[in-house]
């Protein structure tokens, strides 16, 4: 037993290392610059009324897919995994598609569609609609983002609890909503809620489809990574890393909340 | 009759689950569908639920097709193979589940679900998850949740599998209790033979989505009336050669015999009842199976086994022995025949 310990201890070690390296120092790196020259530099950064504007158009985008993509995901699932139909197996590719593609080209897939040389921009014209270069541009970007997350979550869940006890419900008479309510429900709660934890971080995150559609008009199209992006380009450092704080600040709370949620489970309810 | 099936047909793709399907069965009666897994036993009890629906052919319950009636009209109990339990609700709210949906008032449902809890002897687990039950009184719960709204059929989709073998035998004897003492008329799904004839009052073998043959328990044990039947029924054993067993010749029409070890005496050398009718076999292994031997013999050059009381004057791989057999099934492709030892062979022989 000796020699498994010793494997024990370098496989942890390694891990620890990797952690420490790849996530830990770029992190901390973050916060270290952003207070480098004082609080109040920090401050001013993060309170400059562009990079609150940008705060408020991420959170707008973030809730705006969450919400899409949580009802979506629920009804995707449920057909996915409690029906037998024709292309479904399809339809669960289709759903991974912007996982397998880059971010840059879904953004390019709507100025296409939505922008002046898209398809749809006559129509859009007619309505007085503006997608590209609009806030609607960066939601539906951010929404195609963080399409899968949700439905990924639930998609193996639902099929582990399979549909015997939908049926053994179905049978006594009970109606679809109450199954949902009563059945499947309390099963998929906390896979539903790590989906909507995930696809929040990645939301707020989101870079690549919403750098193509946003145009970069500061105070109007412009996300906290977006904006990150121009004060570093226009080397201003310190309130690049300030306003990334906020991010990671965000991302922190997302995780602690995560874990809360987790313990609070395993302890109360099962 | 209370359930039928007329002519049900049912593929899966390509895949023939049912073919044919007629039978019927009493009111009152505990009905076994035993067949070996894919035979399309619990796809018959899907469809008389209604969790499928035949290609072709009438389900009538109690005087009324029920194709067109769903699930939840046709007033039957299902009991699920892994029971199905709702997991994020109590016992109480499990085999209540059923009469909240039919809205019916509230102390009604307590005391019908206490009724039941008494019934399958569970008092004072009302408060547990199904997680915090061992399998054998999950399956009681799920027995009570399927009888709450007072069902007239009753459905078992092997009802026994998920069960640990001590446990199951218990449980088959308690089952078949409480269903005579509900008196609800019920049909549960099964591959294991001895099950079905422990519990069942008449047995329906399926095999490739045919129903083969439907009889009591007794019945199937001594009239199997298809080839498959004989061979699926007891710890049957298929010989080729049977022609040269003493007692038996070859009968040109069915090339193969089916032979149970229950057919098969064994003596020591001297002892024999028959001796003319008697042949002298080896003993080629023992195995001890706790309340009988089981021997392996060869006699002639044919295989056989047999089983052996405790009782009896003890032997070792190796011994001569004499050997009775008292009869065979022979069967074609087609049909079966009932072979007896020729020593008998002027009392009777039955052709089926």
């Amino acid at each position: 037993m000796k020699e498994s310990k010793v494997v024990k201890n370098i496989l942890i070690s390694l891990a620890v290392l990797f952690i420490v390296i790849m996530l830990i120092v770029p992190l901390v790196t973050v916060l270290a610059y952003a207070l480098r020259h004082g609080f109040s530099v920090f401050w001013g950064a993060i309170s400059d009324p562009y990079a609150i504007k940008a705060l408020k158009l991420t959170l707008l985008a973030t809730a705006t897919s969450l919400a899409v993509n949580t009802v979506f995901g629920i009804f995707a699932s449920w057909a996915i995994t409690k029906f037998r139909f024709k292309g479904r197996q399809f339809l669960t590719t289709l759903i991974d598609i912007p996982f397998a593609i880059s971010p840059v080209i879904a953004g390019l897939v709507f100025i296409y569609v939505f922008g002046r040389i898209g398809w749809a921009y006559p129509f859009l014209q007619e309505h007085g609609l503006r997608v590209v270069f609009a806030v609607p541009g960066i939601i539906l970007a951010t929404i195609f983002v963080t399409f899968p997350f949700i439905s990924r979550e639930l998609i193996p869940l639902m099929q582990a609890q399979g549909t015997d006890e939908e049926e053994a419900a179905a049978l006594m008479g009970a109606g679809g909503f109450r199954i949902y309510r009563k059945i499947t429900l309390p099963h998929i709660k906390w896979g539903l809620l790590y989906g909507v934890i995930l696809c929040t971080a990645r939301a707020m995150g989101e870079f690549g489809a919403v750098s193509v559609v946003s145009g970069h008009l500061r105070g109007k199209t412009n996300t906290l990574p977006l904006h990150i992006e121009i004060l570093f380009n226009e080397f201003h450092l310190t309130a690049a890393f300030s306003v990334s704080s906020i991010l990671v600040v965000l991302a922190v709370i997302i995780l602690i909340l995560r874990n809360v949620v987790e313990y609070r489970v395993k302890k109360g309810d099962l | 009759m209370y359930v039928e099936l007329k002519n049900i047909n049912k593929n899966f793709g390509n895949f023939r689950a049912s073919d044919n399907v007629t039978f019927s069965i009493e009111q009152g009666k505990l009905i076994g569908l035993l067949g070996p897994s894919g035979s399309g036993k619990t796809t018959i009890l899907r469809m008389i639920a209604g969790l499928e629906n035949p290609d072709s052919g009438d389900i009538i319950i109690d005087g009324v097709r029920v194709n067109d009636i769903p699930a939840s009209k046709r007033g039957i109990g299902f009991v699920f193979q892994n029971y199905a339990l709702f997991r994020y609700m109590t016992v109480f709210d499990n085999i209540a589940f059923g009469l909240e949906v039919q809205k019916k008032d509230k102390a009604y449902i307590k005391e019908r679900v206490g009724e039941l809890i008494k019934l399958i002897g569970l008092e004072g687990l009302d408060k547990r998850r199904p997680h915090q039950l061992s399998g054998g009184q999950k399956q009681r719960v799920a027995f009570a949740r399927a009888l709450a709204p007072n069902p007239h059929l009753l459905l078992l989709d092997e009802p026994f599998a998920a069960i640990d073998a001590k446990v199951r035998k218990e449980l088959r004897t308690w089952l078949r209790e409480t269903i005579s003492k509900v008196g609800i008329t019920s049909i549960f799904v099964t591959h294991d033979q001895d099950e079905a004839v422990e519990v069942a009052d008449e047995i329906i073998i399926t095999n490739k989505g045919r129903v083969e043959q439907k009889g009591s328990p007794a019945e199937i044990y001594k009239n199997p009336q298809t080839p498959f039947a004989a061979k699926f029924i007891g710890e049957s054993l298929m010989i080729e050669d049977y022609g040269r067993l003493k007692g038996f010749s070859l009968d040109k029409e069915y090339p193969k015999a089916v032979i149970r070890p229950d057919f098969v005496s064994v003596t020591k050398p001297g002892n024999e009842v028959y001796p003319n009718s008697s042949a002298t076999g080896t003993v080629e292994d023992i195995f001890f199976r706790g309340n009988l031997y089981e021997l392996r013999l060869r006699v002639n050059g044919v295989k056989l086994t047999a089983y052996r009381s405790l009782e009896d004057e003890e032997l070792r791989a190796g011994d001569e022995v004499s050997v009775l057999i008292y009869r065979l099934y022979l069967y074609n492709d087609n049909s079966v025949k009932l072979a007896e030892n020729d020593v008998f062979r002027n009392v009777n022989e039955v052709f089926i």
